[in-house]
């Protein structure tokens, strides 16, 4: 992957030092090449993630069949029909990827890396080989989760949520077996180039901004960011301590998430006493904030192209701000709302329904605020505004049917059914995915100094946006009748047996849905390499980065920038353009007010 | 709210239709893209019988051994029974095969839905997912089942093995099937009782093999054996060929028969108790308690001598070394691979089998005091274990082993065993145990 | 088309409200609700549903309007050079805080009933959840768990009385489990070391399902069960046919053919 990148940068030609090819691009400090070394990665876990997911949808529409193509690799049982531990294993396996190894590592190490220092008018992160061991610690996790499909039973087998005693007690499930501990220490080491990278994210918005770029100058990207690094720096530690624990409970004989007794398989566990409902407090002491560290920074990446391409200042940026602040400090003290039905005290399931409903409130100053840019704007529909508007309009039906899930009586019924299984896919895939297409196509010509091709980018918006659609609204209805996720044929219980036909509707549309994605990654790699050269602004944006060279070299900017503006003073009166870069100097007076 | 629900037939029967159809179209396209990559899966050969020290199988019998088996038995995609051994051909379909379901929401392919990824393809309980169990999962070949009303060498009767897929074996990773229609319970039957035909059939021909057949030196025109190079008479193996050769049909027809009659005449095997010593009033808690005390004496009693394995405090913590037969088969087996005996030339087919074998578990005796029995929880179904044992398993049984013959216990002291092991869950655990010191050598 | 883009967005709210509309006619909806709290369940599902859908069709129109309204090439006006508006934000903060809350507190009573005040009446049945099966433990005659007399099934077929108050405890043998029971609408996770209590009326007779909500293992799918609501007179004779059968000391040979 890095060779591709080398020769558009071979060919950029300006920053040839002398050092060697390693050094330059694969051990680089440069935080761009990391970025786009994690964004590489990232987009080749997506495709694993994605055939992952393949699997379980054959598995739901046509449940002990044969499996076509992944059937050889992943179906135990002579006859090509997959085995039941195994469908466990790729619902587990499918949100680990997609979770740990995609959309944390693509928004915060790709997006993050690329773009803080451009949009802040750094010349580097401020700790570069911090930077670059965030990126190398990832490979730790990829080797070690790769690695554990290949182990004796399997890849962990207990969900991504990995409930102890199930993933504890070794013969309780074969993915208990080695599965689970390369498991708990490839998570470990995201947690590590997580936690490297917010540090250094967190010291380079703070410390290195251009002249002139206060905080409420800053794009709402990089406030996305910034809080994002905010909430890994304070959540992480939990699990990493969580983790640890699970481990020594797995490998020392410790008990903190064993009760007295524990047994399963008939292999009884010499130790005990612990409580398996730490674990679960704990883990979504991390996981929930992780929710909002899977979509911050897709909401400031919308943010941005939306007031881009409706030519028009963002509308409300302090209230935005506000709200990702309060979304973070909320964020922190919703976590009992995935316990309601564990048998945690019912009193606090109170508390958390309270403050989980509070929680809805900044999520809907921000969709009113993202409809108030489009409101008397010149919207442009080019491709990158597409995906950003479909994150609006997706992002209403997850954050709604969330409110759902917040009250208590209700989610007794849908805790653990389809219907969570669509929110948090209209959250993650739905919004932040589309976010996330949205912004390489936004800033891709940034990255390789190429235009990615718009009509194939429509055309796979399109499909993608039908799609997806297909594949995860009806799950709000299967969610409806109680459908239970992680269920490998679920269609024996009497209640379901009706719903076989639109799951096989919607694996269908998921199949093509994969399929569909071929067209990104031919536009992607072709346009790497054919795609008309960009200039330094082709989307007449106002932000810093643009000002920067396409793509920017080593050290990125080749003046000093210095700060005027915010970056969405589209339209403004006081310029002739539709637009008004951050660093041009104001006609009559410098230094004008704050916005 | 549930009025929303209102069954609307014609619009569910469009979507059904129409959705059915454009997936059906689809997934036929998309097979032809993915290239059909799977095979159709076959028996395969019970390679520790072949390869053992006590039956060694060379090659071409295999093979010979395995096209007789087809014959007789089809292919798990399309079974065959012939008529003598009475299984029913209609249900063997309903469970073999891959897993569909009719227009009509009748389900096919069973086997494979409920049953493979543990128990095996060919009923081997070598599944995918037998691995990770324990115990393993029943290997339905040698026709040995535990839990049964009939005596111990005996076969199981269809409604012993209905009655292990209703309840499920509590205690092992068996769970219940109730829930499944009553023609698909038996339907399963029928396809267990068919892979054990099975199984017993290839166990039988390979016997037949070694000890009926074998070399023969090669004998020319007037009757002289054919010489080779160094003087040794040239020999080559007689095939096993039952359709030309009459009299290998005679035998395997036979042997056969044996086979479906050691089923059939299960029925008649059928451990009935006998009416005056069944216990009269076990609702009397003061009854009970005294026919549980002299139940209590048996279990630490050198007679009955429960407590060798069971351990002295019921919890089955006593002898645990031993094996069951299917575990100890493939002891044996293992141990005269890594002696490096038996035929030179099967040695590294011996080796690779040798390798894919799980690892050996010892027969744990049941914790008493869980209050779970794997087979079962009538007072029948514990009388039975206790007079019976269990087959297969290191449990002898305290009856007689066959009708008529003479067993260690009366079906009195059984049932007040029976009273005392159903108590056992609710008695102090640290109640001090009379019997102890007499039989701690035994324990030891 | 001129509108393309525009019509794709109307399509969301228009074929996502037609989805909820028309899944009822393909009898895909809440199940069959045969308990007491289900209604509030279902009444208060329903409350939010009309609320949420209510605020998805006007967000998602207003985007489709705006982005009809103001496509670029189409839209002569003159940008709307705007940074926001303070009045707007404070009515959309407060407006949706004083519904969130409210649906919070509307909710409390509900919560409490279900999962907060256990009915004082003795067990009426022990579930044990194990991998792979529900395993059920009636009190028997005596009505007192763990005694002899304890009636104990492994089929995974639970009876209970119709239109009474039924206390269940809910256990686990190994690993976590959830108890669902999808048409009475609870659902509860059996945590091993934890007892927990469960209470529920059901009010029609019949069979429903049990289905297990947390996944705990390979053979998560094969924890089927399913609850059969009989009136007291068949309640308390399948009881006593249960025991009359742990009993049996006897059996039946068939006949010969």
């Amino acid at each position: 992957m890095s060779t591709v990148t080398a020769d558009t940068h071979a060919a950029q030609g300006e920053h040839a030092h002398t050092s060697s090819f390693l050094k330059t691009y694969v051990f680089s400090l440069d935080h761009k090449i990391i970025g786009l070394q994690f964004l590489f990665s990232t987009l080749i876990w997506f495709s694993v993630g994605g055939l992952l997911a393949m699997g379980i949808r054959w598995q739901l529409a046509y449940p002990w069949r044969p499996m076509p193509l992944l059937g050889n690799l992943l179906a135990a049982n002579e006859g090509g029909q997959i085995a039941p531990e195994n469908y466990t294993m790729l619902v587990t396996m499918h949100a680990t990827v997609m979770i740990f190894f995609v959309i944390i590592p693509i928004l915060a190490g790709a997006f993050g890396n690329f773009l803080i220092p451009l949009m802040i008018g750094a010349d580097d992160m401020a700790v570069p080989v911090l930077n670059m061991l965030s990126y190398w610690f990832m490979w730790p996790a990829f080797f070690l989760i790769g690695s554990s499909f290949f182990v004796e039973g399997g890849a962990a087998q207990g969900g991504w949520t990995s409930y102890p005693p199930l993933s504890v007690i070794q013969q309780a499930a074969p993915g208990s077996l080695e599965g689970q501990t390369l498991w708990l220490l490839g998570v470990t080491f995201v947690g590590i180039s997580s936690m490297m990278g917010s540090i250094n994210y967190m010291t380079t918005i703070i410390q290195m901004r251009a002249p002139g770029m206060t905080m409420f100058r800053l794009p709402m990207t990089i406030w996305g960011m910034f809080i994002t690094a905010l909430l890994q720096a304070f959540a992480l530690p939990v699990l990493t301590a969580a983790g640890f624990m699970q481990l020594s409970d797995r490998m020392f004989g410790t008990g903190f998430f064993l009760p007295e007794g524990a047994m399963a398989n008939n292999s009884p566990m010499e130790t005990g006493g612990g409580q398996p409902l730490l674990w679960q407090h704990l883990f979504w002491f991390y996981s929930h904030p992780a929710v909002y560290i899977m979509t911050l920074p897709a909401m400031g990446i919308v943010s941005d192209i939306l007031s881009t391409f409706a030519r028009k200042p963002l509308f409300g940026y302090k209230p935005m701000v506000y709200s990702i602040c309060g979304i973070a400090g909320l964020g922190f003290i919703v976590w009992g709302h995935h316990m309601f039905v564990s048998g945690m005290n019912p009193m606090l399931g109170m508390t958390f329904m309270v403050s989980t409903m509070m929680i809805a409130l900044p999520s809907a100053i921000k969709t009113f605020n993202w409809l108030g840019t489009l409101w008397g704007g010149k919207i442009q529909f080019t491709t990158p505004m597409l995906f950003a508007i479909s994150f609006v309009s997706m992002f209403i039906i997850g954050g709604l049917s969330g409110i759902f899930m917040a009250a208590t009586p209700v989610d007794i019924f849908i805790h653990d059914t389809y219907y969570i299984v669509a929110h948090f896919h209209y959250v993650l895939f739905c919004s932040t995915t589309m976010a996330v297409f949205g912004g390489i196509y936004y800033w891709f010509p940034k990255m390789f100094g190429r235009m990615m091709n718009d009509s194939w980018g429509k055309v796979h918006f399109t499909l993608t946006f039908v799609l997806m659609n297909c594949v995860f609204y009806p799950m709000h209805i299967l969610g409806m009748q109680g459908f239970p996720r992680r269920l490998a044929d679920p269609y024996h219980y009497e209640t379901f047996r009706n719903l076989l036909p639109l799951n096989q509707f919607m694996s269908w549309a998921a199949f093509l849905l994969m399929a569909s994605q071929i067209i990104f990654i031919i536009n992607f790699f072709g346009s790497m390499f054919f795609g008309p050269r960009a200039g330094r602004n082709p989307w007449k944006a106002n932000g810093l980065e643009w000002q920067a060279p396409s793509p920017p070299g080593h050290g990125n900017f080749d003046f000093q920038p210095i700060i005027y503006r915010g970056p969405y003073e589209y339209g403004s009166p006081e310029t002739d353009e539709d637009y008004y870069p951050q660093t041009q100097p104001p006609k009559e007076k410098p230094m004008t007010n704050d916005q | 709210m549930s009025t929303f629900k209102n069954n609307n037939e014609f619009g569910s029967r469009l979507m059904n239709h129409g959705l059915r159809t454009i997936c059906l179209v689809s997934s036929l396209v998309a097979l032809n893209l993915a290239g059909c990559d799977f095979h159709a899966p076959q028996f395969h050969l019970n390679m520790v019988q072949m390869l053992s020290d006590a039956t060694p199988t060379p090659k071409p019998y295999q093979e010979q051994i395995a096209d007789v088996l087809d014959g007789m038995f089809g292919t798990p995609d399309e079974p065959f029974a012939l008529p003598e051994t009475g299984l029913d051909i209609r249900k063997l379909k309903m469970s073999a095969g891959p897993a569909w379901t009719d227009k009509k929401g009748a389900a096919f392919g069973l086997y494979r839905q409920h049953c493979v990824h543990c128990h095996g393809i060919d009923g081997d309980g070598q599944g995918p997912t037998a691995l990770f169990l324990n115990p393993y999962p029943r290997d339905y070949r040698q026709g040995v089942y535990k839990f049964k009303s009939t005596y111990n060498p005996a076969k199981p009767t269809d409604e012993d093995l209905q009655r292990v897929l209703i309840n499920g074996i509590p205690g092992s990773a068996m769970p219940s099937f109730s829930l499944l229609a009553s023609a698909e319970i038996e339907s399963l039957v029928e396809y267990v009782k068919y892979l054990s035909f099975r199984g017993q059939m290839e166990t039988a021909l390979t016997n037949y093999v070694y000890n009926d057949l074998g070399e023969e030196e090669i004998t020319d025109e007037i009757g002289e054996p054919v010489l080779d190079d160094e003087g040794e008479p040239v020999t080559k193996l007689i095939p096993l060929d039952p359709e030309n050769d009459e009299e290998q049909r005679t035998a395997i027809t036979e042997m056969l028969a044996e086979i479906v009659e050691g089923w059939n005449e299960a029925n008649e095997q059928i451990i009935v108790p006998e009416e005056d010593a069944i216990p009269t009033d076990v609702e009397n808690l003061k009854a009970l308690a005294a026919s549980a005390a002299k139940g209590r004496e048996l279990f630490y009693g050198t007679r009955a001598n429960c407590m060798k394995c069971h351990g002295p405090t019921g919890l089955g913590d006593g002898q645990q070394d031993d094996f069951d037969i299917w575990n100890k088969a493939h002891k044996q087996f293992l141990d005269s691979v890594a002696d490096g005996s038996g035929e030179p030339q099967l040695a590294t087919e011996r080796e690779e089998v040798a390798a894919s074998l799980y690892p050996i578990r010892n027969a744990i005796p049941r914790n008493l005091r869980n209050g779970i029995y794997r087979g079962g929880n009538r007072r029948i179904d514990l009388f039975w274990r206790i007079y019976a044992g269990i087959a297969g398993s290191p449990m002898p049984g305290s009856g007689p082993a066959s009708p008529g013959a003479q067993g260690t216990l009366t079906e009195e002291e059984m049932w007040n065993i029976v009273d005392y092991v159903l108590s056992l869950p609710y008695e102090d655990a640290s109640r001090p145990q009379r019997a102890l010191p007499i039989n701690t050598e035994l324990v030891n | 088309m001129k509108h393309f883009w525009s019509f794709l967005f109307f399509l969301v709210p228009v074929l996502g409200v037609a989805t909820f509309v028309f899944a009822p006619h393909f009898n895909i909806w809440l199940p069959r609700d045969i308990s007491e709290q289900g209604r509030t369940i279902d009444s208060l599902f329903m409350f939010i549903l009309y609320l949420t859908g209510a605020v998805f069709i006007v967000t998602e129109s207003v985007l489709f309007y705006f982005v009809w309204k103001y496509d670029g090439k189409s839209n002569e006006q003159p940008v709307l050079f705007s940074h926001g508006s303070h009045a707007l934000e404070l009515v959309w903060t407060i407006i949706p805080a004083v519904t969130l809350l409210f649906i919070a507190i509307y909710q409390m009573q509900a919560w409490a009933a279900i999962k907060m005040d256990p009915p004082p009446i003795s067990y009426t049945c022990e579930v044990t959840g194990r991998q792979f099966n529900w395993d059920f433990r009636y009190p028997g005659p005596d009505n007192e768990l763990y005694t002899l007399d304890d009636i104990v099934r492994t089929d995974g077929k639970l009876y209970l009385p119709v239109n009474e108050e039924i206390l269940l405890k809910i256990t686990s043998g190994d690993v976590l489990h959830s108890f669902f029971l999808p048409n009475l609408r609870v659902k509860q996770d059996v945590v091993p070391g934890m007892a927990q209590k469960m209470w529920f009326k059901g009010k029609k007779t019949g069979g429903y399902d049990i289905v297990c909500a947390e996944l705990c293992g390979w053979g998560h799918y094969k924890m089927k069960g399913r609850v059969f609501f009989l009136p007291r007179n068949e309640y308390d004779a399948k009881l006593a046919e249960f025991s009359a059968e742990q009993n049996t000391m006897r059996v039946e040979v068939p006949e010969e053919e």
